[in-house]
């Protein structure tokens, strides 16, 4: 379940990096919202990391400890204001807004709390919304999407819209929605946050599949134990610093 | 938003709808002549306070010449006058109709919507000036006038009202010949009668001088051009009078009435798109994060955003098309029922391209606003909530 096709990365391919290069690195990073107001806040504060291609890798800490900000950055949803992201090897920091999209289209999917399924669009429309923007076919879109819901369990549930969906199968369709363009990188911010305890182990299980089998960097924040326990290692942060690397 | 551009669009064609029919005249402009001759400048004064417009003179003299040139089948004037007549024995009240005097001839010819059949041919009364020559006292009646006036083929009306002069009204006693529909079922609402014309001009004092509102002539189009000119050189020939919207153009008032309709129109729906679409995108902000986060570059969300708007007007405009036109012949029955004697507003098939078009310009002018919106849209506020 979850394999992958190689393809063609930041300028390299996957599994020509695999065994060298760390999927995500942060060397150094710090984060200012606001940075050079009266009013700015701290962020992150000198934060180094690594994530392996396979590897599953848990942040953990309290509200406000940088567990989201560091995901954003891997995604390149922001530039820190001090130190580098390398996602396979490309430095996000010195790239443009419009480079910064095309890598995370190719390269990172990302798995919010709250789903965030666009509510007008059937399950399988979302699945396959990503693709729209790589220029895949609509027939291909729809197998992709259809595949992809099969393998996380809701090949009956393709025509549904989110709001006739549990909470646990929302979750689903997002995990599905992230791997549609078969990305190297998955970012998961509390993904069991809106779940139940049962429907919350099975959203991770998925997720760690979607890591191991499918040969993905996953990085994972959350300040549940039980979610975090499925992961390799475990990233502690503290306002906003890291306070040791399990790894 | 689509409800909202709807209802502006429609009332913008309400109001067009009634420029034009201002601009065309109303019921009494319906006939089947080839070609008509009014005064210059007719419509502005006669539609801005119900004042007696110009009138053309020697009008029963000028028709006979022209109807006795080449190619020409006939010529007649016409005097539309508002006349109040009542049932002849007394019964009923007196209701004011439309009359409208013609010179009918052998082959039956639409004025006003009727069918000059039912009147005897030619116009014994005038006696080449004279106006002593013997009444045939006969009125084609509407459906409309009939239903008024509650009067059946073979009655007598009897002039009751002071719109014309009282001696003139008591020997003007006329016998329904016909009750006509018209060729066109929305035009029967309006009131009209058909009289000849010499009686009419009598009663109304339209006789010194032979006046009439305009002349009409049938036959050859060119040929009565060059008849009609020639009787009356400083007068406006017309030739294709059929309701369509380049009579805004002819018309001052209603050119500025629909011009300004389109402008108040084009204002209002521009604010509500703007608006509205602005308040849509504002709520939109979370799908728009979200597409950015799954790779959608800004051009692309703006596209989208810019689209949705456009085409959401657009579909308003349609529906604005639809409800407009609805609203147009509610009017009318509205109208018909209470205070017009006929059509107050008139729909054409270009109302719909025309309200696409003032739609998609409006939603045009407005985009803007709600791409600013959309482009100034965190993704991290969004996403993080």
């Amino acid at each position: 379940m979850f394999g992958r096709s190689r393809r063609p990365t930041a300028g390299t391919r996957a599994h020509d990096c695999e065994e060298s290069t760390p999927a995500v690195r942060l060397e150094g990073v710090g984060h200012e919202y606001g940075a050079g107001g009266d009013r700015s806040v701290t962020a992150l504060r000198d934060v180094s990391l690594s994530v392996r291609t396979g590897e599953v890798v848990g942040l953990k800490g309290p509200s406000g400890s940088g567990k989201s900000t560091i995901l954003h950055a891997v995604a390149g949803l922001l530039v820190p204001t001090e130190g580098t992201v390398a996602l396979l090897g490309t430095d996000l920091t010195d790239r443009s807004d419009r480079t910064r999209t095309r890598l995370r289209r190719h390269h990172v999917g990302i798995v919010f709390q709250r789903f965030h399924l666009l509510p007008s669009l059937s399950a399988r429309a979302n699945v396959a919304l990503p693709l729209v923007q790589t220029g895949v076919g609509r027939s291909n879109r729809r197998d992709r999407a259809e595949k992809l819901l099969e393998e996380v369990g809701l090949a009956d549930r393709t025509t549904h819209l989110p709001g006739e969906l549990s909470g646990g199968e929302r979750q689903r369709v997002a995990l599905a929605r992230a791997l549609a363009a078969d990305p190297d990188v998955i970012v998961a911010d509390e993904p069991t946050g809106e779940l139940d305890t049962a429907t919350g182990s099975d959203v991770l299980e998925l997720l760690t599949d979607v890591g191991r089998d499918g040969g993905r960097a996953v990085l994972v924040a959350s300040h549940d134990e039980a979610t975090l326990s499925v992961a390799d290692r475990v990233v502690p942060l503290r306002d906003g610093r890291v306070v040791t690397d399990g790894g | 938003m689509t409800l909202t551009v709807a209802l502006t669009i429609a009332l913008l064609l309400v109001v067009t709808g009634m420029a034009l029919a201002l601009a065309d005249g109303g019921v009494t402009s319906e006939d089947d002549a080839d070609v008509t001759v009014v005064p210059e400048g007719t419509g502005t004064i006669s539609t801005v306070d119900g004042v007696e417009g110009p009138q053309l003179g020697a009008t029963n003299e000028r028709a006979e010449t022209i109807g006795d040139a080449d190619e020409i089948d006939h010529a007649s004037p016409v005097l539309i006058e508002r006349v109040r007549l009542a049932s002849a024995d007394g019964d009923g009240e007196p209701r004011t109709i439309l009359v409208v005097g013609v010179v009918p001839d052998d082959d039956p010819r639409t004025v006003a919507g009727l069918s000059t059949d039912g009147l005897e041919p030619a116009d014994p009364h005038y006696g080449d000036g004279t106006y002593d020559g013997p009444r045939q006292r006969e009125i084609v009646l509407s459906t409309a006038a009939a239903d008024r006036l509650g009067a059946t083929e073979g009655e007598s009306l009897a002039v009751a009202g002071l719109e014309v002069p009282e001696a003139a009204a008591a020997s003007s006693a006329v016998t329904v010949t016909a009750v006509e529909n018209g060729p066109d079922d929305d035009e029967n609402e309006a009131p009209v009668a058909l009289v000849h014309l010499s009686e009419l001009q009598t009663a109304s004092g339209a006789a010194d001088g032979e006046l009439a509102d305009r002349v009409l002539v049938w036959g050859d189009e060119d040929a009565a051009v060059d008849a009609a000119g020639e009787a009356y050189p400083d007068a406006a020939v017309e030739t294709d009078r059929a309701t369509d919207p380049s009579a805004l153009f002819d018309d001052g008032l209603a050119f500025a009435t629909s011009l300004l309709a389109l402008l108040v129109g084009l204002t209002i729906c521009t604010s509500f798109v703007a608006t509205t679409a602005g308040m849509t995108v504002d709520e939109d902000r979370r799908t728009l994060a979200v597409l950015e986060s799954i790779g959608f570059p800004t051009h692309s969300r703006l596209v989208v955003v810019g689209l949705s708007t456009v085409v959401t007007t657009l579909c308003g405009a349609l529906l604005g098309a639809g409800l407009g036109v609805a609203s147009i012949e509610l009017l009318n029955v509205v109208a018909a029922s209470t205070v017009a004697s006929g059509t107050v507003a008139q729909a054409h098939p270009l109302f719909v391209p025309y309200a696409v078009v003032v739609g998609v310009v409006s939603g045009l002018v407005a985009v803007p606003y709600p791409l600013a919106i959309a482009a100034r849209t965190s993704v991290l506020q969004e996403v993080g909530r």
